[in-house]
């Protein structure tokens, strides 16, 4: 089924890209092409077989250990801040959150 | 609105709770090698991973892991050795990623139970005949003969993720988002290792619920993997619950409680919640899946969100990280470091050191007064069990520092009756924080008592010859004024330069009067 | 005088431990071929002069205080624009990320300094490496050195142009579907990307995290040897999770025979529409050129290869949706000025941020990801993913590599490929072993017949086979030698060739 402009601006909406009326058409008719494209997948019979999420044969388990690094990887202030749009402080700054509409978490 | 007791005689609430737990005992972040942050500076604690900068990646703590194996097992859950990390995607910038790395539908530790014991009036909340069908997975709830009861409360899961970071939010009240024309991040907590338990909807009254957090925090602080700070927020729980009338099978809609920052608020905030359903339910309304804000200060909950539609979360299994296949090797360590745990050290003290029952769950409830006690055990020894369980639970919770030997004498003294029990908070005030010798103040201040008879008989005859009507009175029957006598002895006694044991005194009274 | 377009890593680096030339000479020889190359090129967004030359410096320092240099010392070396290198901007040649300072750098940047390189400049590629033709750039396009007319393929088109035009001597890539080994084809050096988890992934800005792979461009086997030696000696990266240990004997495995192996090729795939004949031409001159060192020629057969796109194009795009969620312009990138909300700031930080092919990337794997859709398509490309891997398997247990085109044909013409679908089948005989994770090169077999342009092999190996891999692109590197016209490795396009350079 394809997708209508509805749909796409949805996942537009969730995907924070604002997109105005032409780039919807534009990009609706992208997904419809390119989910065509994914057909191949569907069509096979893939009963009991496995996924691959990673392609890195059996290896499993990796952890680090859990020993404070101050000084290799810790970001002082100014880096952390650095590329930052908005700061207050030693704060990123965003404005209001709510004024969306949208209700708390 | 009508009170819970008359609620549930007619509703039976289903109740689950979802409990977040940093583990605020280990020493850096759940990906990265941050130090976990406790009071510091805004953004002091970051790194390119916890911060989400481009090209950054994650690898896991292998003690935050250990610890949830840990909590698995102390919750009597299955440990699954195959899981992966998962990716939960929304748009929140307390997500340095806009996605929580999380576990997808096997988390480390799955399908668990924590039995609670309920007893007295709360045991008659509960209703005796449940409303839903029983699953193959149930756990039957066995009653006393005095209605109380022991509930098995299935826990779904416990699985591991990260923590958020801390918004500040600016121009509204009370610093609350809603009203706010700014917020300011701190990524100091994003990346904290979480874990977060969910259990089946087995919890049927407040109280359970209570219990039940209490019961957790109990077994996590026992563990040592959380300072379990409901206050803090180092433990947080949500709560939901949904009603249906008693006998009724089908679930009800149910409804989130969130800012629950204490047990009191949780019991609170189900009991308003329950009773509000109730009075809504019975007015013919609908009760609305929502999530509700607990405000404690007015005692009720007010609406969050209403939940419309179910959310989306883009769930996929994270590339960058490898999947976990535990060994034997991995998941015995886990077990190896898991100390006794506080039901089982209750048992021991009932059967073994024959405390009383609630004394002994009270100790070995909270790690830090059952190490407490066990140390003051050993220089008491094992005969002042009971005395020192006294002293334990009864007095230092008034004292701010008191040591397992100050603890160890003063039980010691009151054994050997040496002192009385309103002497000892006297002995216990004044060595609170400061290291010195029950024994020393007790010298110092003369409050030893003699219990030597030899020494007390010649005081008794002298009362009894002088009070010749509270003889016959008693010899009447009226018992009371031996209470008037034991005090005389005492007087007489103190006269005579030596303190006198009430107890003794009582004793050696009753001899010669009944003689 | 020497020139630098003549010189290998490797002639490099002795020639600065012997003190023939310091390494602050060679950088400024690189510096003056980039200043002579480059207007016409364009292969780099930011050339690191003061950075290049306190490296070369320092390198000089080392020698001077008789300290032992390291294998690449000197190597003037490009980075594409997606490796972190503090002191550099990290662009991913999108607006997004135009003017972000790096604050640390990569793992496999910091191997190549570690081993004496010199950083030169960050290099040009398709944004967020989304593209085969560098055309998606949000800066400007760049030109292939063999026809100033035509892409030099992508994504990683800069470093591959930056080599082929003698500004740098080695560059890094990265390949998430075929974006070292194609734009190596298209200009005409070598291109390997190694299996998944030999190379730390770490401080390489993701596109798709389960398929990226870094990896070096030169126009030597032998450069690229080195390369790979500098990458995995140091073991695996404890920041890279998917990161493992590979022994590091590239250099030393590269003169080895190859007489008694044997080639695996895959008929249908010589049959693949849109495969031209200069191409099919060449990859049958280097079966001929493998067969005549003694090595012997099976058929063997990859069944479910031709569902690589379409297993590719959930994937990557899902990963891309993922991985790109955090440029929303709060901790850094573009941040639409003047916003009352965060959700306006977001959608349109976003919106203006990431040119076409990123937000369609990141709309597909948005769609694909959403609950009902995910169990249609995600999970069993998945599964196509170990079918394919499977089909590897059967196949290297009859060959040690296999030899089949990289690119279906020759560097084309700016705007000439302009529907994104038809673009993405340029990666045709690249993606499957991003799909299986095994290592791939693309070796330079001289000019097409037809279109007199650069034209390739790949070879593809199994998982952590690399050095065979090499082994066997060094054997059609002295074929191409021997066949004559090429001389030593493959040249500098011959429109750079002798511009600035001198050493």
């Amino acid at each position: 089924m394809a997708l209508s402009t509805e749909d796409v601006a949805g996942i537009a909406d969730y995907a924070r890209i604002a997109l105005d009326a032409q780039e919807l058409e534009e990009m609706t008719a992208y997904l419809n092409d390119a989910v065509r494209l994914l057909e191949p997948i569907r069509a096979y019979g893939l009963k009991g077989v496995d996924p691959t999420y990673h392609p890195i044969g059996d290896l499993s388990n990796v952890m680090g250990r859990d020993v404070v690094d101050a000084s290799e990887r810790a970001l002082p202030l100014d880096d952390a801040l650095r590329n930052a749009g908005s700061v207050e402080g030693r704060y990123f700054r965003v404005p209001s959150i709510l004024g969306d509409g949208e209700g708390d978490r | 609105m009508r009170s819970l007791p008359e609620v549930l005689e007619d509703w039976e609430a289903v109740i689950g709770l979802e409990v977040h737990t940093e583990l605020t005992t280990l020493d850096t972040k759940m990906f990265c090698n941050c130090r976990l942050s406790h009071d510091d500076e805004p953004n002091a604690n970051v790194c390119p991973v916890c911060l989400g900068l481009p090209g950054a990646l994650p690898v896991p703590n292998r003690r935050a892991i250990q610890s949830i194996v840990m909590a698995g097992l102390a919750t009597n859950c299955q440990i699954m050795r195959r899981s992966m990390f998962y990716r939960k995607h929304y748009f929140y910038p307390d997500m340095a990623k806009n996605f929580q790395t999380t576990q997808g539908p096997v988390a480390f530790c799955m399908h668990g139970h924590l039995d609670l014991e309920v007893a007295g009036e709360h045991a008659r909340e509960r209703p005796r005949r449940e409303g839903g069908a029983p699953d193959d997975r149930t756990l039957p709830i066995v009653r006393a003969e005095d209605g109380s009861y022991v509930a098995p409360i299935r826990i779904l899961r416990i699985h591991m993720e990260e923590d958020a970071a801390k918004m500040v939010h600016a121009g509204g009240a009370e610093g609350r988002i809603a009203g706010a024309n700014e917020s300011f991040i701190d990524y100091n907590r994003c990346g904290t290792p979480l874990i977060e338990l969910v259990t089946e909807p087995d919890l049927r009254t407040p109280e359970e619920a209570r219990l039940f957090m209490e019961k957790l925090r109990q077994t996590f602080l026992a563990l040592g993997i959380s300072d379990c700070s409901l206050e803090s927020g180092s433990m947080r729980c949500d709560g939901n619950v949904s009603l249906r009338r008693r006998g009724e099978t089908r679930l009800g809609t149910k409804t989130e409680m969130k800012n629950i920052n204490s047990f009191k608020s949780l019991h609170d905030a189900l009991e308003y919640e329950i009773c509000r359903q109730a009075e809504v339910l019975e007015e013919g309304g609908v009760v609305f899946q929502e999530t509700r804000h607990w405000e404690p200060a007015r005692r009720r909950t007010v609406v969050m969100r209403v939940k419309e539609t179910a959310d989306d979360y883009r769930l996929f299994p994270d590339p960058d990280l490898a999947p976990f296949d535990l060994s034997d090797a991995f998941v015995e360590e886990a077990r190896s470091r898991i100390p006794e745990l506080p039901d089982a050290k209750r048992d021991r003290f009932v059967t073994t050191l024959g405390l009383k029952r609630p004394d002994a769950a009270q100790i070995a409830g909270d790690p830090a007064t059952a190490a407490l006690f066990e140390r003051a055990l050993d220089l008491a020894g094992e005969k002042t069990a009971g005395t020192l369980a006294n002293v334990v639970v009864n007095l230092l919770p008034a004292y701010a520092s008191v040591s397992a030997s100050q603890a160890a004498s003063v039980a010691r003294l009151l054994a050997a009756d040496a002192i009385s029990f309103a002497q000892a908070r006297e002995v216990l005030e004044a060595v609170d924080g400061s290291g010195r010798d029950p024994e020393a103040v007790v010298d110092e201040r003369g409050l030893r008592q003699s219990t030597d008879e030899g020494t007390l008989r010649p005081v008794v005859d002298v009362v009894l010859e002088r009070c010749p009507d509270q003889v016959r009175q008693y010899r009447d029957g009226n018992a009371k004024v031996l209470g008037f006598l034991v005090g005389q002895c005492m007087k007489a006694s103190k006269a005579a330069g030596v303190k006198g044991n009430p107890k003794l005194f009582n004793q050696l009274l009753r001899g010669r009067l009944e003689a | 005088m020497a020139s630098l377009d003549e010189l290998s890593c490797a002639q490099i680096a002795r020639g600065v431990a012997a003190g023939d030339f310091s390494a602050v000479e060679v950088a400024q020889a690189s510096l003056s071929a980039i200043e002579a190359r480059e207007p016409a090129v364009r292969a780099l967004l930011q050339v690191t002069a003061e950075l290049a030359l306190a490296a070369a410096g320092a390198t000089d320092e080392r020698r001077a205080r008789g300290e032992a240099l390291g294998p690449l010392a000197g190597v003037p070396t490009a980075f594409k624009d997606n490796m972190h290198l503090v002191g550099t901007r990290t662009t991913c040649a999108s607006r997004m990320l135009e003017g972000y300072e790096s604050v640390f750098t990569a793992s496999c940047v910091q191997r190549m300094i570690d081993a004496g390189a010199t950083p030169m400049a960050k290099a040009n590629m398709d944004e967020f490496a989304f593209g085969s033709s560098t055309e998606t750039s949000a800066f400007h396009p760049t030109a292939n050195p063999w026809d100033l007319e035509r892409v030099p393929g992508g994504s990683s088109g800069g470093s591959a142009a930056a080599v082929a035009a003698g500004e740098v001597t080695l560059s890094l890539g990265s390949d998430t579907g075929g974006s070292i080994r194609q734009p190596a084809s298209l200009c005409g050096v070598v291109g390997l990307k190694p299996s998944y988890g030999l190379v730390s992934r770490y401080g390489v800005v993701a596109f798709g995290s389960s398929l990226d792979q870094v990896g070096p461009f030169g126009r030597r086997v032998e450069d690229v040897a080195l390369a790979m030696d500098a990458l995995v000696g140091p073991g695996r990266d404890p920041f890279d999770s998917t990161s493992q240990d590979c022994r590091a004997d590239f250099l030393e495995s590269l003169e080895d025979s190859i007489e008694g192996m044997t080639v695996g090729v895959v008929p249908e795939l010589l049959e693949v529409k849109g495969l031209t004949d200069e191409v099919r031409q060449a990859v049958g001159r280097a079966r001929s050129a493998l067969e005549g060192q003694g090595a012997n020629v099976v058929e063997v057969s990859l069944p479910n290869i031709a569902s690589s796109i379409a297993a590719y194009y959930v994937i990557a795009p899902c990963e891309a949706f993922s991985n790109l969620a955090r440029f929303d312009g709060v901790r850094y990138g573009y941040q639409e000025p003047g916003c009352a909300t965060l959700a306006e700031q977001s959608s349109l930080s976003r919106a203006h941020g990431f040119g076409e092919e990123a937000k369609r990337r990141q709309m597909l794997g948005a769609y694909l990801l959403s609950s009902g859709v995910y169990d249609q398509y995600y999970y069993p490309a998945q599964q196509v993913r170990t079918l394919i891997t499977q089909d590897y398997a059967r196949a290297f247990a009859r060959c040690d590599v296999i030899l089949m085109p990289a690119s279906p044909r020759t560097a084309f013409r700016f705007g000439e490929i302009s529907d994104p679908l038809q673009m993405y089948a340029s990666d045709m005989f690249t993606i499957s072993s991003n799909i299986a994770g095994n290592g791939a090169v693309s070796v330079p077999l001289g000019l097409g017949r037809d279109t007199g342009l650069p034209v390739s092999a790949q070879l593809q190996g199994p998982a952590f086979e690399d050095r065979r891999l090499l082994t066997f692109a060094r054997a059609l590197e002295r074929a191409v030698d021997a066949g004559g016209g090429l001389g030593k490795g493959a040249p500098v396009a011959p429109g750079c060739a002798g511009r600035g350079g001198e050493l």
